[in-house]
């Protein structure tokens, strides 16, 4: 099955999620949301490390240079806790939306 | 707190951007490794990652950070193109650090004269300096100098002895005894100086008020960091180490902070207690400092919280005429019409009048900023120009989608880039003219600081990216909005855009206009040095050398053997070839006069608002001096007889002759002396008089009541061109005969200098601007000519194919240049007719508006712009039409 894109705008809030299991490179955070999406979503690594930029400037991660278990440097990434209210506001934006398509499409009984 | 968190983040990104670079490359290649490893296949994951340098790249405009790479890259593109246009870069360079330059350098003028507070002083605003108005024959004056006692007296009403003190400053002095040892600047003060002015010593200790005690002073110095380091070989151990000044031995207990020299732009070396002041040695009174006549002490206060400068004033003002009436012999009118005032530490700001020097820095800030102007407007002019040639360039470029933001930003930092090159440059023009007019307008300032100083460089930087901000905006506006389809057609040749050519004829009417004002001033500034010059002042002044001898206050020998030695040395060299005359005076012609009460047979002598002086002199002094004598003959030596001046004759014995009429000096007890001949007047002590003064000459051998005259000076008539070796051989000859004393030998125009020279100093700082601003001026006219007939070249073509005439052509393209020069010049006239009066006070003998002045100067500007216009004109008049056709 091909990898799809992601639906435009989720990306923060899956790095925010991935990143409440604890500090991550980027790499692992973009291994963690592949796999556990059961390889159906692909993280460009060219839009990972600028959504990464962009929540360093807003204060919802902070980094650290530290080592990898293999020994390497590595720069970890760890979620703050302005990152975990946005992203309780993301999720429930995104169940807003997903609520919303699924009663275009049908799937869904409206209130 | 998170939002701090990214705060700290954006802070660290912009202050530290090579790491940031670093950290992403860093981290890309981490995660490439990562997998690789993963894949075990390099090719997919480099796939797999895509093109590394773009998603650097993208984290770079997310982390805000791409601003810098498009100015980099815009400095770039402005470098390059700048390098390609060499004669413009350098022509806009030049004229834009020139102006900025001079402006750089009256600003370190104005900076120190007006702006800056004396330095190492603790709050300067509460500090002020005390001023007494007088009432003067000319309207009131003011002067900060004062008696001991109007001292007091404004202490009291100060009411705190810690917020008032006195000092003076004596002219240089030689260290040591003699003349041979350096000169220094001793400064008398009261102890509570220093906590007035807030200064802690910054080695050793300052004096106390117990160490200043009026009648039993204890001598101790407290120098300068200056005077320690030059004089004291900055040792510590100083402290302690003696230095003699002249009479009397002081011991050194204390080095001031480096940055505090007292509070007069002339730097003080050695601060000695007030009580401690050597008395000159003619004071009898032992009490010195009670004498009314011990007259040159200043005043300065530190504001008291409960009083505001003019209840202050008021207060000592009541307190100095309370003192003077209590006086068993008050100055005349001190006790009613002496006020005081309070003035800014800052000595310039008044409220006496200004010196003349300070008169002329101030102008000159004045024509600095028109330098400056027609600089700016030149640059622009340039700068139009240039866009123009750039046309098509600019055409493409918005063809092909560029912002006109981004268009106008990158013409911006070309400007920009320009702008601080040249106020580099500028820096450098600055610091080379602002030492070369520190010298000239403030020689009596001891500048421990350079030119070069941080406020100036900001100064210079400002000025000059602000007029390349000015010049850089409209000129890419203008460029920034073409019409592009025939834009791209004709290229560089300007078919549209009217307002464009408006703009820079009105350029060149403001720079020929301010040409004008400047040209104007420094025509009117030579003609009054020469107007001064040419007074006719009595004296030959170019003829006459003085000598006389000066001695230490305990060498002097009595004045009778003074006298003596001087006849001697008179009558040795009365007999050489370069002689023509010679003759003694009691007082050197110009440098100081007599008074005493003169009484006619019925009245007695008052002479307006010039008090009658008198002098006397040997019999040859007329001839001698150059004085032709109008009536009658010279006094006889030994006889009671007087030789007075036209002015003397004509206000004394109104429409009678004087000779022969009775003359009484003092009083009519004294004796009568005879009126023997009238003499031309002569200037009193300045070159520029308003009424000759009535003067009085006679006889050194006759008895007199009122002074007993001793010849005090050597006057000698000098070959012409023969003042110099006259000079050295007069010196040689005092030094002789007395060998304890020092020869002071002068001729009367080194004598005068001090007077010429500010009229001589307005005559070249004006006239050297002035022809630089004509300079610009007229790069101007003949950038601006020599451009438009560049873009017509195809128009002179088909007029010359068509038959057209060389004179014809020549005659319409000079034509068109002068018409908006004739426009400049006719503003710049009345330019400067509104402008004349801020320079009325520094010109003599004529006025602002004079017409022969402004008429000369217009046209010299118009025959210069016509040179200036006839080069292009030519090119335009010869061009070949076949080539002219041809052309883009």
């Amino acid at each position: 099955m091909p990898k799809n894109d992601l639906i435009p705008g989720t990306l923060d809030m899956l790095v925010l999620k991935t990143l409440t299991l604890g500090a991550l490179h980027g790499y692992a955070i973009a291994q963690h949301i592949e796999r556990t999406s059961g390889d159906t979503l692909r993280i460009e690594q060219g839009s990972l490390y600028p959504a990464l930029e962009r929540l360093l400037k807003a204060g919802l991660v902070t980094s650290k240079w530290g080592q990898s278990p293999t020994g390497r440097k590595a720069r970890y990434y760890t979620i703050t806790a302005s990152g975990r209210r946005k992203l309780g506001q993301e999720i429930e934006d995104f169940d807003a939306i997903a609520l919303g398509i699924s009663r275009v499409l049908g799937r869904a009984e409206g209130k | 707190m998170s939002w701090l968190d990214g705060l700290r983040y954006r802070a660290r990104t912009l202050l530290h951007p090579l790491d940031h670079a670093r950290e992403s490359e860093e981290e890309a290649a981490w995660h490439v490794e990562l997998d690789t490893l993963q894949q075990r296949d390099a090719s997919t994951a480099r796939r797999r990652f895509g093109n590394r340098t773009y998603h650097v790249e993208e984290r770079r405009r997310a982390a805000g950070l791409a601003m810098f790479d498009t100015i980099a890259q815009d400095t770039r593109y402005a470098w390059r193109s700048l390098r390609r246009s060499p004669v413009f870069t350098v022509a806009v360079i030049v004229t834009l650090a020139l102006g900025i330059g001079i402006n750089a350098a009256t600003f370190s003028m104005l900076d120190a004269l007006f702006l800056r507070t004396p330095s190492g002083v603790n709050g300067a605003h509460e500090l002020r300096r005390v001023w007494i108005e007088y009432p003067g024959p000319a309207g009131t004056f003011q002067s900060q100098v004062m008696s001991y006692h109007w001292y007091r007296g404004i202490a009291a009403a100060v009411g705190d002895t810690t917020r008032a003190a006195l000092y003076f400053a004596e002219d240089e002095m030689h260290l040591g005894r003699g003349r041979s040892g350096p000169l220094v600047h001793v400064v008398y003060a009261t102890a509570n100086l220093f906590p007035v002015v807030g200064v802690r010593a910054a080695l050793g200790r300052l004096y106390s008020p117990g160490e200043d005690v009026l009648g039993s002073p204890v001598n101790v110095a407290v120098v300068s960091d200056h005077f320690w380091r030059t004089h004291l070989g900055a040792k510590p151990s100083a402290l302690g180490d003696t230095v003699r000044i002249q009479t009397r031995t002081y011991t050194v207990i204390g080095v001031l902070p480096r940055e505090f020299a007292g509070l007069s732009t002339q730097a003080a070396d050695v601060f000695i207690p007030f009580a401690a002041t050597p008395p000159p040695p003619w004071v009898r009174n032992p009490r010195w400092w009670d004498a009314e006549y011990m007259y040159g002490y200043r005043a300065v206060v530190r504001m008291p919280d409960s009083l505001d400068d003019s209840q202050l004033a008021t207060r000592a003002t009541e307190s100095i005429r309370r003192l003077s009436r209590a006086r068993k012999d008050p100055p005349p009118g001190a006790d009613t019409l002496a006020r005081v005032t309070l003035g800014s530490i800052i000595e310039a700001r008044g409220p006496a009048a200004p010196e003349q020097d300070q008169i002329i820095v101030t102008r000159l800030g004045g024509v600095a900023i028109i330098v400056l102007i027609i600089a700016c407007a030149n640059v622009l002019n340039l700068l139009l120009a240039r866009m123009v040639r750039r046309r098509r360039e600019v055409a493409v470029r918005l063809a092909l989608g560029i912002s006109r933001v981004r268009l106008v930003r990158l013409l911006g930092v070309e400007t920009l880039l320009l702008a601080l090159v040249a106020s580099g440059v500028a820096l450098l023009i600055g610091w080379w003219s602002g030492t070369i007019l520190r010298r000239l307008l403030l020689p009596q300032v001891e500048w421990y600081d350079s030119v070069l100083t941080s406020r100036l460089a900001l100064f210079a930087v400002a000025v000059g990216v602000l007029c390349g901000i000015i010049a850089g905006i409209v000129a890419a506006l203008q460029a920034s909005h073409p019409a592009l389809t025939p834009a791209l057609k004709d290229g560089a040749r300007e078919t549209s855009g009217r307002s464009s050519v408006r703009l820079r004829g009105a350029l060149l009417v403001v720079q020929a206009a301010l040409s004008i004002v400047l040209l104007a001033g420094a025509l009117l500034f030579t003609r009054s040095l020469r107007n001064v010059t040419r007074l006719d002042i009595g004296f030959d002044r170019d003829r006459l050398v003085f000598g006389s001898m000066e001695f230490d206050d305990e060498g002097a020998p009595p004045d009778a053997v003074q006298a003596a030695g001087l006849e001697r040395v008179a009558a040795q060299i009365r007999g050489r070839a370069e002689v023509e005359s010679i003759s003694l005076a009691g007082i050197t012609p110009m440098r100081g006069f007599s008074f005493s009460t003169l009484l006619t047979s019925t009245d007695s002598v008052r002479g307006g608002s010039s008090y009658p002086s008198y002098n006397a002199v040997t019999p040859n002094f007329f001839e001698t001096a150059g004085l032709r004598l109008l009536r009658g003959r010279t006094f006889e030596e030994h006889e009671p007889e007087i030789v007075v001046n036209e002015a003397a004759a004509a206000s004394l014995w109104k429409g009678r002759d004087a000779i022969g009429e009775c003359l009484y000096i003092g009083s009519r007890a004294g004796g009568c002396y005879r009126v023997t001949g009238v003499v031309e007047n002569a200037r009193r002590d300045q070159v520029i008089e308003p009424e000759a003064a009535p003067m009085f000459y006679m006889s050194m051998t006759v008895p007199d009541t009122a002074r007993r005259w001793k010849p005090q000076v050597i006057v000698v008539r000098a070959r012409a061109g023969a003042q110099a070796s006259v000079a050295s051989v007069l010196r040689r000859s005092l030094a002789r005969e007395f060998p304890q004393g020092y020869p002071s030998v002068k001729s009367m125009a080194e004598q005068l200098d001090t007077q010429y020279r500010p009229w001589r100093l307005g005559a070249q700082l004006f006239g050297a601007v002035s022809v630089l601003a004509l300079v610009v001026a007229l790069v101007g006219i003949y950038s601006t000519v020599s451009y438009g007939v560049s873009q017509r070249t195809q128009e002179f073509g088909v007029r010359v194919a068509l038959g057209a005439q060389i004179r014809d052509v020549l005659a319409q393209v000079l034509g068109e240049g002068l018409r908006v020069v004739t426009i400049g010049v006719i503003v710049g006239v009345l330019l400067t007719l509104a402008a004349g009066r801020l320079v009325a006070a520094l010109l003599y003998g004529v006025a602002p508006s004079d017409p022969v002045t402004l008429t000369v100067v217009g046209l010299a500007l118009l025959a210069t712009a016509a040179l200036a216009a006839l080069v292009p004109a030519w090119r335009a008049a010869t061009v070949d039409p076949v080539t002219a056709l041809r052309a883009d």
